[in-house]
This record gives structure tokens, C-alpha cells and sequence, in this order.
């Protein structure tokens, strides 16, 4: 049941972005650039590298000192790698890591059965993925599992390796049962970071005439996508792994590798997929409030409990984490949700205001990642220069490259830490707003998005605090 | 939108300077005269206690590191400050707080697993990035709860 | 476009890819093995977590025994005892190369030097040295002579009051003239050796020589007999060497009030001292207090130092200090009682 209003504004802006596509820059259109895209060979050979480096970190993890921060792999995973998903390919590519995502090749290879062919005659099973475990369920519990050890984790160079290698196991062995990339899209944790922020990346594939594609009854983008998505069909970026098999499967040359404006695909005009891809959103949110509070805090207490894991410390912290990721949260976002539908007079049910409101949540939870990335991975990043002077953990010390200075970046770690949790809420408040503007028929937009913003002031007044303050 | 009221722009520029003012605006706090300051840190695995250090800007502070259980280091962000002591003894230096604002404190001496994450703060005068900031959010607030005109 | 088949000879080429890269990865790991440096690796962590790993080493007089050291938690140090090695920190996650060469056989103790933890005295490990020419030696050293606690027939363990105590700090005081008449044998190192300050006062107060002296002046006759025993170029060797291994328990103005000794059971062994419950800690004595220090001879405190406490929470010294080394300190503990007005740094 749509109101008239809100079809016509629907319609509007889906025109409205129709347009802004004509206008888009296709990456894929650069003849220079084209050659690249085109051919498997630059990701493929990308790939392999990464693949040889993931399996070099996770020896470096299990053999080399069990000092986090002497570990190459503590310092590859959790600062380097860390940082450059958080900084740059998620805010700037989307699930542009998922691209070169090393984890999944052996699956995937054993799946297709070749190196470089692509989805062809699959392997395996090939069996759907089960629709109650569809959606974003199962990678909230994975993500919320991993906080509970994330102290242990993100310490300790065996526990990353094991980590690494359990979930190159899981993705060989969901490739060999299920259909395409079962593991990437329902069960990896980086994944539940990847996806639901790429709406908000300035990269989208996107087909460029939906004509053109009415006209082709083959569909050989989807017979190609490892990630099961029709080009055409497809809503937002949250699922696409950018690898670009559906440009290379195209016979019309009707797919676009554009670049668009931050958060394209959020807003009023996007139906979210539901209460999971929402509940995700907020996992993530407490999740950042959690790290924050363990990993940049002062309190040493709560260090020590989430460190022991098993112990009786550590069990109140696991209740205390779970209770803000599952009660706190939530219940605080439903009772903007419940106010918000109170004050806008919308007749649609509670759960839909709740999935449809939580897209304001996407800005501040990836803007709020990335500030805790800068307090927490900044200060460390000496400890890079140190690594990849003394790779193998062997005493060696290759030339310039321990004495390089970070130290100009705990200067400007707090000021940029505010000025990203201070952008990421501006743009949350935009969206909120907009969304408002978009579920009221007569009444006071303002009022409507009052309660989302608040939630959203007070989140961002709560980080700030314990980041900068 | 050749023509844009003034009716339309005057709440943004309103706001504008709004921000500006919480930006810039020097905050209304009592100038204390500087004093000597002394704070013994007690360190173990992997917390100082006291952890959060409140200091007027000027102010002579001097820190006495002991450590309760393995060797702990001291250092702040910011500050020519870095002290290690063996439970036991006692490291201590003396400085002038002469940078207003929030710094970390960090163990620089690696102390078990969770050594990366000791941390504790030395708080300079008052939090004012943390204030700016929380005046920013509200002003951010307002300007996206503004009446949206065509 | 091309993907609707595959070409198998860029597949093959990709396949030749992936097994280059693999055989490189290899290579660098081999080599990387290969080129490791030489020696024995000895980690050392937290008591709690294991200490020496591994605990015993074996090593032939005159050749060279090189360790890699390297911690796997938080500073550590390394030396052995009645070895003139320096001792070397063992940082988390650094390797530290030492090459240590044994001339005499016999069974050496290697000690943690940097404090790590409640149990840090715990964490000792061996090194039998065996005589190059003799496999079949059993690397037993020379029968030593017993301490002088033994040969003096003290018991250590039982309590040792001092039977008076001066009114205050005695300072040390070696008129000439006072102590004239006084019998050759107090000032004898046999006397010091074995006697408490307070049977020696008790002693002075029945000598004629002394009827002239106040209580007060006797304890500063007593103070100037110890100072006269105190080799005064080794008392900084021995504050270094109390304030690294003693003064964590015992406090570093010797009250007994050290950081650890904070988290140590008083008496009942109850303490929450990790994993170690039950041992029958005590609390760390109190050098400050007269009551007892000046009721210990030097041959007993030696004793305490050499045997340790049989459970207490005192370590034994034995096997690490040398005799020289031992008495050193336990001339320093009386400076905690005594004021010699010596040149002393106190910081």
C-alpha cells in the first residue's frame, strides 16, 4: 500500500537516477583501461598473489613469535590489511576487496574446475543455499561470535592463522555443496562489513539499457555471476563482488562499471531487503562501540576480561557484549523506529519502518569503523614498517625501513577521528531526513525524522566520547 | 532556482555560523594558574590506574611510574614523555603540560598480549575537541531537521 | 566476447602461473629456513605460561654455547649464575644472540633478571656443563663446602629476636679511644660472621672496656664494628644487585613492602599468588625492623640467602650469587639498620 505521494516521488527519483546514470562515468568505456577489465589475467594473477601471501601469514602466524605485535600476521591482518579495507576499499570500491579476496580461490577453482574460465559446467553439488538461512542472519552471528574473541584474535598470531584457515576451509567446503559463492555471500564476517556499506561506495555495475537486456533471453550475465545476481535486477551494490563476469558474459556490451555519488544506493527510493540487512547494521554499530570501548579505552579491566576467554570476567563481558549488540541497540532503534511511525502517521507495519529507517544507520556505522580504524590501527603503524623490515620474524632489518616516523599520525588522530564520525553523522542525519520526508503524508517531516537523528546525535556523542574525548 | 529568497538561505547561514562559532569560539573556561602536579601510575597487565590524568594547561606534572607485576613503560602522545620501570622501582620525569587537549597514555614496554591496547589519558585542560565536536553534531542536527524549501 | 569457452592454453598458462608462485612461496620459506641463524632457541615466558623452554641445557667446558633468547610474553632477562656473563635483556618478540663458554664443569643455573611476575624467582633453568675430553663425565663440580649456617650449626628457620633494640637509627662511631681495652676478638671476622648485633652489644655491655658508655654510644660501638666489616666498594654492586632481585618482595627501603609482596598471602599461603596456593607463603621479611634484623648474624641472613626460604616464597640464591657476591648483600641489609654515614646514593 503506497500512497499516491509516495509512488509519484518513487517514481521521480528512480527517473531522477536514471538520469544521473546516463551522466555516470564508465570506468569500462576507457579504452586504455577497457583491456583490464575485460580480461580475467589482472584479478586472476592479483588474486594468486594475495593467495600466496594469505598462506605466507598464516605460516608467519603459526611459526613466527607469539608476540601480537613482533607476529607478521597479527600486523599484516589486523593493521595493514585492516586499515586498507576500512580506509580505502570499502569507502572508496565497496566489496572491492571481495574482488581480490584471496579466501575463496581454492574453492572457487575447485567449483569451476579451472583457473581462468570462469562458471562454466560447475562442480560439486551445486545445491541452493537454503532459504531460512538466507539474508544477512548468519553473518551477524558470525560477526557477533568474532567480537567475543576479538581481544584473543586480533593478538595472538595463532589464533589469526587458524582463523584465516577456518574460513578458507568453510569456503572450500560450502563451494563444493552449495552453489556459487555461498560462503561469500551469507557466511563470511568481512563480508557483513563489505556488503551492506558498498550502498555506499561511488562504484556501482549496472547494465546500461534495461532494453537491451529485455531483448536477450540467454541471460548469460547470470549464468556467469558467481554471486547469483542478474545484472538488471539488481537493486544495490550490497551483492556484487565487482569482479566483472557478467561485462565479460555480456553479448551486447551492456554493462557499465560507473562511478556514482557517495550512498547511492540509500535512500527513500530503496526498499532495504529487510529486518537481517537492519539488524546487521546495527550489530555493526554496536560492535564499533564495543572495540572502541575494549580496544581504545582506558579501562584495563575490560581489557583483561574480553583477553581471558573461558574465564568468569570474560563470560560478563561476552553478557555485557551480546547485551548491547542484541538488547540495547536494537531496542533503542526500535523505540525510534515505534516513534518515528507515532509521528509520521505512516500506516506501514513496524518492522518494515525498522528496515526501511536502519539505512540511516549504514553512513554512521562505516564512517564510525573508520574512525576507530584511525585511533586504533594509526599509533601502530610503526609496527608495519618494523614487520616488513623483518618479514619472517629472523632478526634481519632491511634498510629504511624501521626508522621510517608515524609519530605525525597520533598528532592528527584525534582531529580526523572527529571530523569522520562528525561527517558520517551529517550524512546519516541527510538520509534520515529524506527518508522521513518520504514515509509522511500530511505531517511534519521534521517531527517524523527527529527520532532516527536523535538515535543517530547520541550514537555519534557516545563514540566521540570515547575516542576523542 | 534563479531566485533564492532570503527567506529560504538566511536558517543556513544562521547555521553556518553556528558552526563556526562552535569552532572557533575560545570556550568560557576560568584560567587556572599553573601549580605543580604529581601523579603516581600504578601499572599491571594491562591498565594504569589512575588512568585518566586531568591537568591545567601550564601545569609542572610529575609522573612516578611503578609498575606492580612485570616491567611497564609510559608513554604519551604528543609529549617527550616515555618512562619504564621493573615492578619495585620507581621511573620518574617531570614536564610542563604546554599542549592543551587529550592525549593517550601508552605502555611502551611490550607487557603480555594485550600490550597494544594499555592505554589510559592525560587530559590537558578542558576535552574541547570532544565539546566542538558534540556542538558540532547539534548544529549538524538542526541543519538536517530545517524546514526544506522548493 | 570470449568467456563462452575455455581456452585451455591460457588455462594452462594460468595453471603454470599458480605453480610458479607456489614454488617461489616455497623457496622463500626454505630459504628463509636455511638461512636462520645458529644456536640454541630458549624462549622464555611468564612462569605461569611454562618459564625456560627449554629449562635444561647441555654444553662442554671450553666450547662455545650460543643461544638464540627470545620472550614470548613480556620482558625477560637472562644470566646465569656463578658465570661472570653479563646478563642481557630478552625482549617480547626480539631475538638476542649470547655465546656463553663454560671452563669449569658442573651444573650452572640460569636466571630470570628482569622482574615478570609474582612467580618471576621461579623461572630458573640448568646447564650441565661436562668436561670436553670426558663424555662420560657426569658434570658433578667439585664437593663444595658446606655454608657457613651449616658449619656454624645456626637453624635459620627458627625466629631470630633481637633481645634489645637502640632507641633509634644507630650511627656508626669508631672512637679509638672508647674502645681501647676492648678484646681483639670483636673485631675479628669470625665475630661478625657469627653473631646478631644484639649479642654482640650484649656482649660489649658486660666488657669493662665499655662501662664508661652509654646504651645509645654501645649501639653506635656496634654499628662501627659492622661498618668495619662492610667492604664499602661492593655496597653499590649490592644495591643493584637488591633492588633487581630483592626488592620487589622486600621493598626497596627493605620494609618488606614491595609491590609483590602486596599480593602474597600473610602467612596462611591463601594468597592469590597464580596457581601457586597452599605453598606456605609468608610475607616478606622486614629488613626495617629491628626487632628481628638486629637479631640475625650475618651467617644467618647468608643462609637465608643461599638456601631460600624451603617455601616461604624466598628463593634460593645459591647456585647464582657466589659467597662474595652473598656476603656483599648481606652487608648491604644491615645498612637498612645501621647509619654508616658513607657516601651511599639512596635513589
Amino acid at each position: 500500500m503506497k500512497g499516491v505521494a509516495e509512488f509519484d516521488l518513487a517514481m521521480r527519483s528512480a527517473d531522477a537516477r536514471r538520469g544521473w546514470r546516463a551522466r555516470r562515468f564508465d570506468l569500462a568505456a576507457l579504452p586504455w583501461l577497457r583491456p583490464f577489465i575485460e580480461s580475467r589475467w589482472p584479478l586472476f594473477v592479483t588474486r594468486s598473489l594475495a593467495l600466496a601471501g594469505l598462506v605466507f601469514t598464516i605460516l608467519a602466524g603459526l611459526l613466527g613469535p607469539r608476540v601480537g605485535s613482533h607476529n607478521f600476521a597479527i600486523i599484516l591482518v589486523w593493521i595493514a590489511w585492516w586499515t586498507a579495507l576500512k580506509l580505502v576499499f570499502i569507502p572508496l570500491g565497496g566489496r572491492s576487496w571481495c574482488s581480490v579476496c584471496p579466501l575463496p580461490m581454492p574453492g572457487e577453482w575447485l567449483q569451476q574446475g579451472n583457473l581462468l574460465g570462469g562458471l562454466q559446467k560447475p562442480h560439486g553439488l551445486g545445491l541452493r543455499w537454503p532459504k531460512k538461512l538466507r539474508g544477512a542472519w548468519l553473518q551477524s552471528g558470525a560477526f557477533l561470535l568474532i567480537g567475543l574473541f576479538s581481544a584473543v584474535t586480533l593478538t595472538d598470531g595463532r589464533v589469526t592463522a587458524w582463523v584465516l584457515l577456518a574460513l578458507i576451509l568453510a569456503s572450500v567446503g560450502l563451494s563444493l555443496v552449495f552453489e556459487r559463492r555461498a560462503f561469500c555471500r551469507y557466511v563470511c564476517p568481512i563480508g557483513g562489513f563489505t556488503g551492506p556499506y558498498a550502498r555506499f561506495a561511488p562504484v556501482e555495475v549496472r547494465v546500461k539499457s534495461s532494453s537491451v537486456c529485455a531483448a536477450h533471453s540467454e541471460k548469460t550475465c547470470y549464468q556467469a555471476c558467481p554471486w547469483g545476481q542478474y545484472p538488471l535486477a539488481m537493486r544495490d551494490s550490497a551483492q556484487c563482488g565487482l569482479c566483472m563476469e557478467c561485462l565479460r558474459a555480456c553479448p551486447s556490451d551492456n554493462i557499465a562499471l560507473s562511478l556514482r555519488p557517495f550512498g547511492s544506493d540509500l535512500g527513500a527510493a530503496h526498499q532495504p531487503r529487510g529486518l537481517d540487512e537492519a539488524f546487521l547494521a546495527l550489530v555493526m554499530l554496536g560492535s564499533a562501540l564495543a572495540f572502541s570501548a575494549v580496544f581504545t579505552g582506558p579501562w584495563g579491566w575490560l581489557k583483561s576480561a574480553a583477553y581471558q576467554v573461558g574465564s568468569l570476567p570474560w563470560l560478563g563481558y561476552s553478557a555485557g557484549f551480546l547485551a548491547l549488540n542484541l538488547l540495547l541497540l536494537p531496542g533503542l532503534f526500535a523505540a525510534a523506529a515505534w516513534l518515528h511511525r507515532r509521528l509520521s502517521g505512516s500506516p506501514a507495519q513496524l518492522g518494515k519502518i525498522f528496515a526501511q529507517q536502519a539505512q540511516a544507520l549504514y553512513p554512521l556505522g562505516l564512517f564510525t569503523w573508520m574512525a576507530f580504524t584511525v585511533s586504533f590501527a594509526f599509533p601502530k603503524f610503526y609496527l608495519v614498517a618494523e614487520m616488513l623490515a623483518d618479514p619472517l620474524g629472523l632478526g634481519w632489518e632491511l634498510p629504511g625501513l624501521a626508522a621510517l616516523d608515524f609519530g605525525w599520525l597520533q598528532q592528527v588522530g584525534p582531529g580526523l577521528q572527529a571530523a569522520i564520525l562528525l561527517a558520517g553523522l551529517a550524512i546519516s542525519l541527510r538520509l534520515a531526513r529524506q527518508l522521513a520526508q518520504a514515509s509522511v503524508t500530511n505531517r511534519s517531516p521534521v517531527l517524523a525524522a527527529l527520532p532516527v537523528s536523535l538515535f543517530c546525535v547520541v550514537y555519534t556523542g557516545w563514540v566521540l566520547w570515547m575516542l576523542v574525548g | 532556482m534563479t531566485k533564492t529568497s532570503l527567506h529560504a538561505v538566511l536558517p543556513w547561514l544562521v547555521l553556518a555560523l553556528l558552526a563556526a562559532l562552535v569552532l572557533l569560539l575560545p570556550l568560557p573556561v576560568a584560567a587556572a594558574a599553573p601549580r605543580a602536579r604529581r601523579f603516581r601510575i600504578e601499572a599491571s597487565q594491562f591498565a594504569y590506574s589512575p588512568a585518566v590524568l586531568r591537568v591545567n594547561p601550564g601545569d609542572q606534572v610529575t609522573i612516578e611510574l611503578a609498575p606492580q607485576d612485570v616491567v611497564h613503560g609510559l608513554s604519551i602522545d604528543s609529549y617527550p614523555v616515555d618512562l619504564q620501570a621493573d615492578p619495585g622501582q620507581v621511573a620518574s620525569l617531570t614536564f610542563t603540560a604546554d599542549r592543551p587537549g587529550v592525549f593517550k597514555l601508552r605502555c611502551s614496554v611490550t607487557c603480555g598480549n594485550m600490550h597494544p591496547f594499555m592505554t589510559g589519558k592525560l587530559q590537558v585542560g578542558p576535552p574541547t575537541l570532544l565539546w566542538r565536536s558534540l556542538g558540532l553534531a547539534l548544529v549538524a542536527l538542526a541543519a538536517a531537521l530545517l524546514p526544506r524549501f522548493k | 566476447m570470449d568467456a563462452g569457452r575455455i581456452a585451455p592454453q591460457r588455462e594452462r598458462r594460468a595453471r603454470l602461473f599458480l605453480l610458479a608462485l607456489l614454488a617461489a612461496l616455497a623457496l622463500v620459506l626454505l630459504a628463509a629456513y636455511l638461512a636462520r641463524p645458529e644456536g640454541v632457541l630458549v624462549r622464555a615466558a611468564m612462569p605461569e605460561q611454562g618459564g625456560w623452554l627449554p629449562a635444561e641445557l647441555k654444553a662442554r667446558v671450553g666450547e662455545p654455547l650460543r643461544l638464540r633468547l627470545i620472550s614470548e610474553d613480556v620482558t625477560h632477562g637472562f644470566a646465569v649464575g656463578r658465570h661472570d656473563a653479563p646478563a642481557v635483556d630478552v625482549n617480547p618478540g626480539e631475538y638476542r644472540e649470547i655465546t656463553l663458554l663454560f671452563d669449569q664443569p658442573g651444573k650452572y643455573v640460569y636466571y630470570c633478571t628482569r622482574w615478570c611476575g609474582l612467580n618471576h624467582w621461579r623461572m630458573r633453568g640448568t646447564i650441565e656443563v661436562v668436561s670436553a675430553g670426558q663424555p662420560g663425565s657426569d658434570g658433578q663440580a667439585a664437593p663444595a663446602e658446606p655454608p657457613l649456617y651449616l658449619q656454624l650449626g645456626i637453624d635459620i628457620d627458627a625466629p631470630h629476636p633481637a633481645a634489645v633494640v637502640p632507641e633509634g637509627r644507630p650511627r656508626a662511631e669508631l672512637t679509638a679511644g672508647r674502645i681501647s681495652g676492648l678484646p681483639e676478638h670483636y673485631r675479628s671476622r669470625e665475630y661478625y660472621l657469627s653473631h646478631s648485633p644484639s649479642q654482640a652489644w650484649q656482649a660489649l655491655r658486660q666488657e669493662p672496656a665499655a662501662q664508661a658508655l652509654s646504651d645509645e654510644q654501645l649501639w653506635s660501638l656496634v654499628a662501627g664494628l659492622w661498618q668495619a666489616q662492610t667492604r664499602v666498594e661492593r655496597l653499590e654492586f649490592a644495591r643493584q644487585q637488591y633492588n633487581q632481585n630483592c626488592a620487589a618482595c622486600h621493598g626497596a627501603q627493605g620494609a618488606g613492602d614491595g609491590v609483590a609482596a602486596r599480593q602474597m598471602a600473610d602467612g596462611a599461603g591463601s594468597g592469590p599468588v597464580m596457581g601457586m596456593q597452599g605453598h606456605g607463603l609468608q610475607k616478606p621479611s622486614s629488613f626495617a625492623d629491628p626487632g628481628a634484623m638486629l637479631g640475625a648474624s650475618p651467617a644467618l641472613l647468608a643462609g637465608k640467602i643461599v638456601r631460600g626460604g624451603m617455601g616461604t616464597g624466598m628463593p634460593y640464591w645459591g647456585p647464582i650469587f657466589d659467597d662474595d657476591q652473598v656476603m656483599a648483600l648481606v652487608e648491604y641489609l644491615y645498612t637498612f639498620q645501621f647509619d654508616y654515614s658513607l657516601e651511599v646514593k639512596d635513589e
